[in-house]
């Protein structure tokens, strides 16, 4: 994470004066997927940047210790080595931008990382994940626990019953949703997410970090998150300290992807090892 | 991007995150173009025309200058085969019943879908515009436009009953947007049964694709014939014998050349004249959006021309900031790369750019340029312009493309004064998020499209025009249907063309008039004076001329109006215009059914008038009556205009609405003096236009007398009548550039002077080209054209959401 963001005064008066046409904030994003496509080398590179960016995540209830080892494994290694080395990447350091669990099984991840030999962050949804609907003082506990088993990053699902009165919180990334919901990153949420960034960063000089997740499955969605991206914030917001993915199956498509790119043919389900 | 960078390697795109380039395969349309030899010839009566002995034009990829075919070029026998084949195909075309024309449009519909990859692929190539906007919108939207049309086709019988289709169409089109100006055009003149033959530019292969797709479904081959040729061929094919009407699309001053040449040769001519747009940016905007509505309409290839953006003056230094900031992201390449905002639109379009950019900095102007664009020709760069001094030539000229001119603003008022203080009149964007601001602009805006939020939306059901200088045609929506139909029972006529008509005397000078003696007869004196601004004046040359009657006595005096007189009339017109075009279509009619209850009781006097020129009395009083009902029959007419229309795709209306013209000057025929005076004056007042009327020459008196009732009854300036010489009262009202239409039932040769005249200021005319019209049935004394040509469309785009 970034040098933390310095804050600001709390002015509500800025969200007041936010105007959003919801119209033709919807056909912005159908543009902005229509005008910007990448392919060949570009397509591969951009993939492999896209793996940079993935919070990889396991959110389910029967979340054990062997599967989150085999989860922090994947991240370490998200690509196979001989692509890599095709692509003439394997002296990158290709990982994704950490791995995120519920606060119960941060050890888990923190162990089989350091057994793996890295330093990939751990991320933990703390705070009543997913409504957040809990009392404050268990919610602040549940973080410090997270913090005190290694967790680096902490996902917090505000009380969204003081938004919708009115009573805002601050952060250092938003994030478009928990994933559990019904709809959760869409483009159009994403264009208004962006744009109010953009706007506190033009007024306080402060970059605050951006993560869709949930529903991000193909390698085509993902760059098309890159390049809306680029489009509203710019390439000072293409890194992991700034843009997030939360995904958890959207890393093996893009092997996929980039296998078909080295080789020249689809790959099989068990050509590619599974997370 | 330009295939001359070196590709690098995924390393380096891993750490710099570039755009790449995306081509899109063009080789079916070369091989299309392989099929024809690679040259061009003209598509006529369902085959190649490749005549020997003519000139050809290459046809250019306009990126890398490449030559990809050459273009035969017509001459005037190959314009005249066309138009023969189209009308030969008129008659059996015409005498389909609509549903079997609804499915042969069904079925070219298929075949577009069927082969629209070399549509678009072909397209893009040589017109160098981005491949994704032809995919994706034209020919997508030609596909509606084909369907939409099918349905119009098919439901003609009942909803165009009482009008028929005009003949032979001549279709003059631009070199940008050939292939979808086309669309927009053949689609409803072939619904309705009219046959087509269009000329395009030298080098345009899309519209010959596309009669080839159409020919080559076999039956009706002759209907839609395309001939490509140099623009000097525009009148050569109007004035073709068997053409009834010429749509003309491109630029002013070409369209201006037309209408003059084709003044007095009886084809009607339909004008979609420049291609500029404006946007209006208050401060209530969601301005991210905003932004990208300029963009929409000005740097993505999607919109013609270029755009002036008006934007309210508190929010100017942020929208700048956020619009420049945009311009940086915007890439340019050719047309076929599939991740480029705009392509190129050849090296004459980068000149025209090139020369306004400089000239509005020598005017004082600033220029900021942005954007990953290629450095070298023909590509030209985003461009925004701005301080540029208000009164400087450039702030008044057409602004080209990809150039936007942005100029503050105050209050939404001045902004309305702004936008509507140039002689363009063809389609806007308000973007307010209050709605009421957004309506009161959306209304004021005198622009055939105007909308709401939203950018450069289209729609086969919605009607698209203009009106001002930018020609007052339609395409789309019923208003589309109608370019293309005229009233069933119209008589075909031949050219009246007068060749030693001499335009600079014609009507200049008023011939002297003496005293013919005293007034004689029952009848009470008749009112004397020009009634203008709502009382009698003495004309401004104190001079009468008599009028006599049908037994040659001399039945009255009436003023002798001249220029000055004019000027005042439709100086008074224009100063009620405001008041009458708000008032509610209850309130019009209310005033209509009055003075039809005042010419009730002034039947005596009106019928012996009437008599005094030569009716018997039974007709006299029938003809009083008959005015009566047709005050009465627009009045009721008045409360039914424009409707909503649902489009899909959209959420929320689109209204078509029907504004007055304005101040609309009528010079009436000399039959029928009471009849039709009361005919033309009812459908201009009840589509809220004010009026300036030159009575029937042969007898004045009668509307002279209606005058005495429209003093006591009417606002001020709502109807003017001028009497006096009519040639010359033609005259003044033809050249005056504020009179916003003409309508003119008198000789042949005032109206080939009205034609000629109204290329001044391109208003719409209506000319009788001395035929007579029988004033006393419904379908010519009160028909739908009448409402038609009263009022103006515009299309008020309202997308609604959250």
């Amino acid at each position: 994470m970034s040098a933390r963001s310095r804050g600001t005064e709390l002015d509500l008066s800025w969200i007041s004066k936010i105007q959003v046409n919801q119209p033709a904030v919807l056909r912005r994003a159908e543009q902005i997927q229509a005008r910007r496509t990448v392919k060949k080398e570009w397509q591969a590179a951009w993939l492999l940047k896209a793996v940079t960016f993935i919070d990889l995540t396991t959110l389910s209830g029967d979340d054990t210790p062997s599967n989150i080892q085999r989860l922090c494994y994947k991240a370490k290694y998200p690509i196979r080595e001989d692509l890599l080395k095709a692509l003439n990447m394997h002296d990158k350091d290709i990982t994704t931008a950490a791995v995120c669990v519920y606060p119960a099984r941060v050890c888990d991840a923190v162990k089989a990382l350091k057994a793996a030999g890295c330093s990939i962050p751990v991320a933990s949804v703390a705070t009543g994940f997913p409504a957040g609907q809990t009392h404050l003082k268990t919610r602040l506990e549940e973080i410090r626990l997270a913090v005190e088993d290694g967790a680096t990053e902490i996902d917090v699902v505000i009380n969204r019953s003081l938004v919708l009165t009115g009573q805002w919180e601050g952060s250092d990334f938003i994030k478009t949703s928990t994933g559990k919901e019904t709809v959760n990153a869409t483009f159009p949420v994403a264009i208004v997410m962006l744009r109010a960034i953009r706007d506190f960063f033009w007024k306080t000089g402060n970059k605050v970090g951006f993560k869709p997740a949930g529903g991000i499955r193909s390698a085509k969605d993902s760059l098309a998150w890159l390049s809306l991206v680029k489009e509203e914030l710019g390439d000072e917001w293409l890194k992991p300290e700034l843009f997030r993915i939360g995904a958890s199956t959207l890393l093996s498509d893009i092997e996929r992807q980039i296998y078909h790119h080295v080789t020249g043919r689809y790959a099989a389900y068990h050509d590619l090892p599974m997370s | 991007m330009a295939a001359t960078r070196a590709a690098p390697h995924a390393r380096e795109i891993f750490t710099s995150l570039e755009y790449g380039p995306v081509p899109e395969s063009h080789t079916c349309a070369l091989a299309w173009l392989d099929t024809q030899d690679w040259c061009l010839g003209h598509y006529v009566n369902g085959k190649w025309l490749k005549p020997e002995h003519r000139d050809s034009v290459p046809c250019q990829d306009p990126t890398t200058g490449e030559t990809l075919a050459s273009c035969l070029q017509a001459q005037a026998e190959d314009v005249a085969t066309a138009v023969e084949a189209a009308r030969t195909a008129f008659k059996s075309w015409s005498a389909q019943p609509g549903v079997a024309r609804g499915r042969h449009l069904t079925r070219l519909a298929k075949v577009i879908q069927k082969h629209q990859r070399l549509l678009w692929t072909l397209e893009s190539l040589v017109t160098g515009r981005v491949v994704r906007e032809v995919r994706d919108g034209d020919v997508q939207l030609a596909q509606q436009l084909l369907h939409y049309h099918a349905i119009q086709a098919s439901t003609q019988e009942e909803a165009l009953a009482g009008w028929e289709p005009m003949g032979v169409i001549g279709l003059i089109l631009p070199p940008t947007f050939s292939f979808l100006e086309m669309m927009w055009r053949i689609c409803p003149a072939l619904a309705v049964g009219s046959t087509v033959v269009a000329l395009v530019p030298p080098a345009s292969p899309t519209p010959l694709l596309l009669a080839q797709l159409a020919g080559e479904l076999g039956s009706f081959p002759g209907i839609l014939n395309v001939i490509s040729g140099p623009a000097s061929l525009g009148p050569v094919l109007a004035s073709q014998p068997a053409i009834q009407k010429v749509a003309f699309c491109g630029a002013l001053e070409e369209g201006r050349v037309l209408r003059r040449s084709l003044a007095g040769k009886c084809v009607e001519l339909g004008l979609a004249l420049g291609m500029e747009s404006l946007l209006l940016l208050t401060d209530t905007t969601d301005v991210d959006s905003a932004v990208e509505g300029v963009v929409d309409a000005a740097w993505s290839d999607r919109g013609p021309g270029g755009l002036r953006l008006l934007i309210q003056e508190s929010v100017w230094d942020e929208v700048m900031r956020r619009l420049q900031e945009r311009m940086g992201r915007l890439r340019s390449g050719r047309g076929l790369d599939g991740a480029v905002d705009m392509g190129t639109r050849g090296a004459a379009a980068c000149d025209l750019a090139q020369r306004f950019v400089h000239e509005a900095q020598s005017q004082g102007a600033q220029v900021f340029q942005a954007g990953d664009v290629p450095p070298e020709r023909p590509f030209y760069p985003p461009t925004l312009v701005f301080n540029l001094p208000p009164a400087s030539p450039c702030a008044q000229a057409e602004v080209p493309w990809p150039v936007v001119v942005a100029s503050p603003f105050r209050t939404a008022k001045e902004a309305l004064a702004v936008a509507n203080g140039t002689p363009r009149g063809g389609s806007a964007s308000v973007w307010s998020e209050r709605l009421g601001q957004a309506l009161e602009l959306g209304y004021g805006l005198r622009m055939g499209t105007v909308w709401i939020n939203a950018h450069g939306l289209r729609d086969p059901s919605v009607p698209t025009g203009g009106c001002k200088e930018s020609g007052c045609s339609w395409h789309g929506g019923p208003d589309g249907l109608y370019e293309y139909l005229r009233p069933s029972g119209t008589p075909t006529q031949v050219s009246c063309l007068s060749k030693n008509m001499n335009y600079d005397t014609f009507g200049l000078t008023v011939p002297s008039t003496l005293p013919a003696g005293p007034e004689i007869g029952p009848s009470p004196a008749p009112p004397y004076g020009l009634f203008v601004g709502g009382r009698f004046q003495a004309p401004g040359a104190r001079s009468s001329r008599p009028i006599q009657d049908s037994s040659g006595n001399l039945h009255g005096y009436v003023a002798e109006g001249g220029a000055k007189d004019i000027r005042g009339a439709v100086e008074a017109a224009h100063q009620a215009a405001p008041g009458w075009a708000g008032q509610s279509p209850g309130a019009r009619a209310g005033l209509l059914w009055a003075l039809a209850a005042a010419l009730e009781r002034r039947k005596s006097t009106l019928a012996s008038r009437l008599e005094r020129q030569g009716v018997e009395l039974k007709a006299a009083e029938a003809e009083v009556e008959l005015s009566a009902r047709r005050l009465r029959a627009w009045g009721a007419r008045a409360q039914a205009q424009g409707h909503t229309l649902q489009v899909s795709g959209l959420r929320g209306p689109v209204l078509r609405l029907r504004e007055p013209l304005g101040v609309l000057a009528v010079v009436c025929p000399d039959e029928w003096p009471l009849l039709a005076f009361v005919s033309l004056l009812a459908p201009a007042l009840a589509c809220g236009n004010t009026v300036v009327m030159v009575p029937s020459a042969a007898c004045p008196l009668l509307a002279l007398e209606v005058c005495q009732d429209i003093a006591t009854l009417f606002p001020a300036g709502l109807a003017n009548v001028v009497t006096g010489d009519q040639d010359h009262l033609t005259r003044c009202l033809a050249l005056h550039q504020d009179v916003q239409a003409l309508w003119y039932f008198g000789s042949a040769q005032g109206s080939q002077f009205v034609e000629w005249a109204s290329a001044g200021n391109l208003k719409p005319v209506w000319v009788s080209r001395g035929c007579p019209r029988a004033w006393d049935q419904e379908a010519e004394g009160a028909g739908p054209e009448l409402g038609l040509r009263a009022a103006r469309t515009k299309a008020l785009w309202l997308p609604m959401g959250d």
